[in-house]
């Protein structure tokens, strides 16, 4: 085992391997709280990668409705209950990371899904939880009953428990881009990959023998373009690029920005220590004990960031610069009511609007002499 | 007292089930590899009666992460013959589920024969061979065993049940067995458009490897090997034929090592039942 640094918790930690930081980092933000589970992401994904034999159950992205949906069935609060209740202190995370609670034996602390635990990929689907709604209830803030969508895709972590838990070295990190991929060629399908992740983002194939993930759409990324779970996102929740550390934070690029700079943008589960690479803007309408479990004690500051947004030109701007362009946005730029964004070459891709013009439809039109109606 | 007819009926018994079951001859200290001209290609040819039987005491791969800490299968009965050019070797082993798919969280059972890669005084590691000291693995699964005996290489061999709308290299417009939809359906399975060797159907039940240490182990350039499988009433009886390897013929010695896997227990790659180094006598002359 090696000491290697965890920005995510604020401290060094184990992990199998020694710190090697690819040249920069694939890395995304999800908004949460614009996600409306239409699964567009699941099926551009399953198209395009998971259609083939022995392939069925896989969904390398998903949408899943928390607190009760999962898929694998359970494959957060199993792990969350086999590690115990573990402290932060601040900004630090004191207890164990899955690599320093792995069990004798183990190379991290894990479990192994049954076949049953993949049998329901939408289970939960819109399952709230908080007070039973009865007779005479009405609408309060916060919400009696809550429930949110988490898109998740594979985490592309800088210590991905996948890559450590390969007894032969078939996982490998891009240094190109971070991307970690499992060697088609290589595997022998041990599934281990399977039991340690704990985002349960590796699947057994058992038509070809080996285990398969999330690729990040690396043959897109080559090219600047962002993956298919981003492009075809109905809510725009997405926004694909680069990671830096965050001494290394470029205030104009967006994924540094909004998760370094401003610090709206969390890590999934970071006390697991995988130093995950997908950063969510964590829902308005959930408890917050809830949510700082599931993205660590910057959920507070997050959220009051996020409710400003409106106000607050640079952040709205750069909130509607999500899903606007398939090019990966590496640079954004505000002028006046208009954010830019440009590609790793410095040109432009895209321009957008912070606001959308509003258009306000009389309820009878004097000109045509009709009174329109809302036929949607 | 005289003893009665009834008193010494279980004595009779018993003398009665040893004149019908001859006694297997037996090696306790190492596997002795008889010579024989015709090497049998199954584990109930006859030629197995005169083989020494050497009872391998299997220990947990307890040393190199992901470890086996709870031993399950504790003993292997190892048989050897040669033919002077291969050497054969007939493994029985109890394994009550016979597991024998390679799905979703459930594993195969398994056994593999280890030789050094070239028979010398200095012995590679038991434990996957080291660097310059390679050894040469003979593996078989009973997943691949099944297929070879008919399981189909498809879905429905693993799940009855299932029930799949449409894949895309069945389009109509493709003609079925075509090589077009042939090369389109290995677009959708990457491992067996690598040329991966645990993918897809094969036409022998075993796998030549070689390694160098552990996490080394990969496919032989030569697929060389043979070998047959069958469950018994308690487990599996495996016969594994393999070319001599470099250095060793008829009269000299090796080492040999076995390696067991419980597939219904979890076990699979280094989560596995193993000995360590048992000396290989071959027999010599003709």
């Amino acid at each position: 085992m090696s000491l290697v640094r965890n920005w995510q918790i604020g401290r060094s930690m184990s992990y199998w391997y020694p710190e090697s930081r690819p040249r920069r980092q694939f890395a995304a933000v999800f908004d949460v709280n614009k996600c409306i589970a239409c699964q567009t992401c699941t099926l551009a994904c399953k198209t395009t990668w998971t259609s083939g034999k022995g392939q069925e159950y896989m969904l390398w992205n998903n949408v899943e409705s928390k607190p009760y949906g999962y898929y694998p069935l359970g494959w957060d609060v199993k792990l969350l209950e086999k590690l115990g209740p573990q402290p932060w202190e601040g900004k630090q995370y004191k207890g164990r990371t899955i690599f320093e609670a792995a069990e004798a034996g183990e190379r991290a602390l894990g479990w192994r899904p049954a076949e049953i635990d993949y049998a329901h990929p939408n289970v939960g689907e819109d399952d709230c939880a908080g007070q039973q709604i009865v007779d005479g209830a009405w609408y309060q803030v916060p919400h009696l009953s809550w429930f949110f969508y988490l898109a998740r895709i594979c985490n592309h972590c800088t210590y991905p428990a996948c890559l450590a838990s390969c007894p032969r070295g078939s996982i490998y990190k891009r240094p190109e881009d971070g991307i970690v991929l499992v060697d088609q060629g290589r595997c022998r399908g041990y599934q281990e990959c399977v039991k340690a992740c704990p985002y349960k983002k590796v699947f057994f194939n058992p038509m070809t023998g080996t285990s398969e993930k999330c690729l990040a759409c690396f043959p897109k990324i080559e090219q600047n373009l962002a993956p298919q779970c981003f492009l075809n996102c109905i809510g725009k929740i997405r926004c694909a690029g680069f990671v830096h550390l965050p001494e290394k934070a470029d205030p104009e690029n967006p994924i540094d920005y909004l998760v370094h700079v401003r610090k709206v943008a969390l890590p999934l589960f970071p006390q697991l220590g995988l130093e995950p690479n997908v950063y969510y803007v964590p829902p308005l309408h959930a408890p917050l004990p809830f949510l700082e479990q599931m993205f660590g004690p910057g959920v507070h500051e997050a959220l009051a960031t996020y409710r400003k947004a409106a106000t607050d030109p640079d952040l709205a701007g750069l909130l509607a610069l999500f899903g606007s362009t398939e090019q990966i946005v590496h640079r954004f730029k505000r002028r006046g009511e208009t954010m830019y964004g440009y590609d790793d070459r410095g040109h432009e891709v895209v321009k957008v609007p912070i606001r959308e013009p509003v258009q306000v439809l009389t309820s009878f039109d004097p000109r045509r002499g009709v009174a329109p109606a809302n036929v949607t | 007292m005289a003893p009665t007819l009834r008193s010494l009926a279980p004595l009779l018994a018993l003398a009665l089930a040893c004149s019908q079951a001859p006694q297997r001859p037996v090696s306790p200290a190492e596997v002795r590899a008889l010579r024989v001209a015709a090497l049998p290609e199954g584990p109930d040819d006859p030629a197995w009666r005169a083989a020494p039987v050497h009872a391998a005491a299997l220990l947990p791969q307890d040393v190199v992460e992901p470890r086996l800490l709870a031993p399950s299968t504790v003993s292997l009965e190892a048989q050897s013959l040669t033919d002077g050019k291969r050497v054969a070797f007939r493994l029985a082993w109890s394994s009550p589920g016979h597991a024998d798919t390679v799905i979703p969280a459930r594993f195969s059972d398994a056994v593999a024969v280890q030789l050094p890669a070239r028979a010398a005084p200095e012995a590679p590691n038991p434990m996957m061979g080291e660097a310059g000291l390679p050894v040469e693995i003979t593996y078989w699964r009973a997943a691949w065993q099944a297929m070879v005996d008919g399981r189909p290489d498809t879905l429905a061999a693993l799940y009855p049940n299932a029930r799949v709308d449409h894949y895309p290299f069945e389009a109509a417009s493709l003609a079925a067995g075509s090589p077009e939809q042939a090369a389109m359906a290995r677009r959708f399975a990457p491992a067996r458009a690598l040329g991966n060797p645990m993918a897809g159907p094969r036409p022998r039940p075993v796998q030549d490897l070689r390694a160098t240490g552990p996490g080394t182990l990969s496919p032989s350039e030569q697929q060389v090997s043979s070998g047959a499988g069958k469950a018994t009433p308690g487990g599996w009886a495996v016969v594994l034929v393999r070319p001599l390897p470099a250095g060793l013929e008829p009269g000299k010695r090796s080492q040999v090592a076995f390696a067991v896997w419980q597939g219904g227990q979890g076990e699979v790659g280094a989560r596995k039942m193993r000995t360590g180094w048992i000396p290989l006598a071959l027999e010599g002359g003709k």
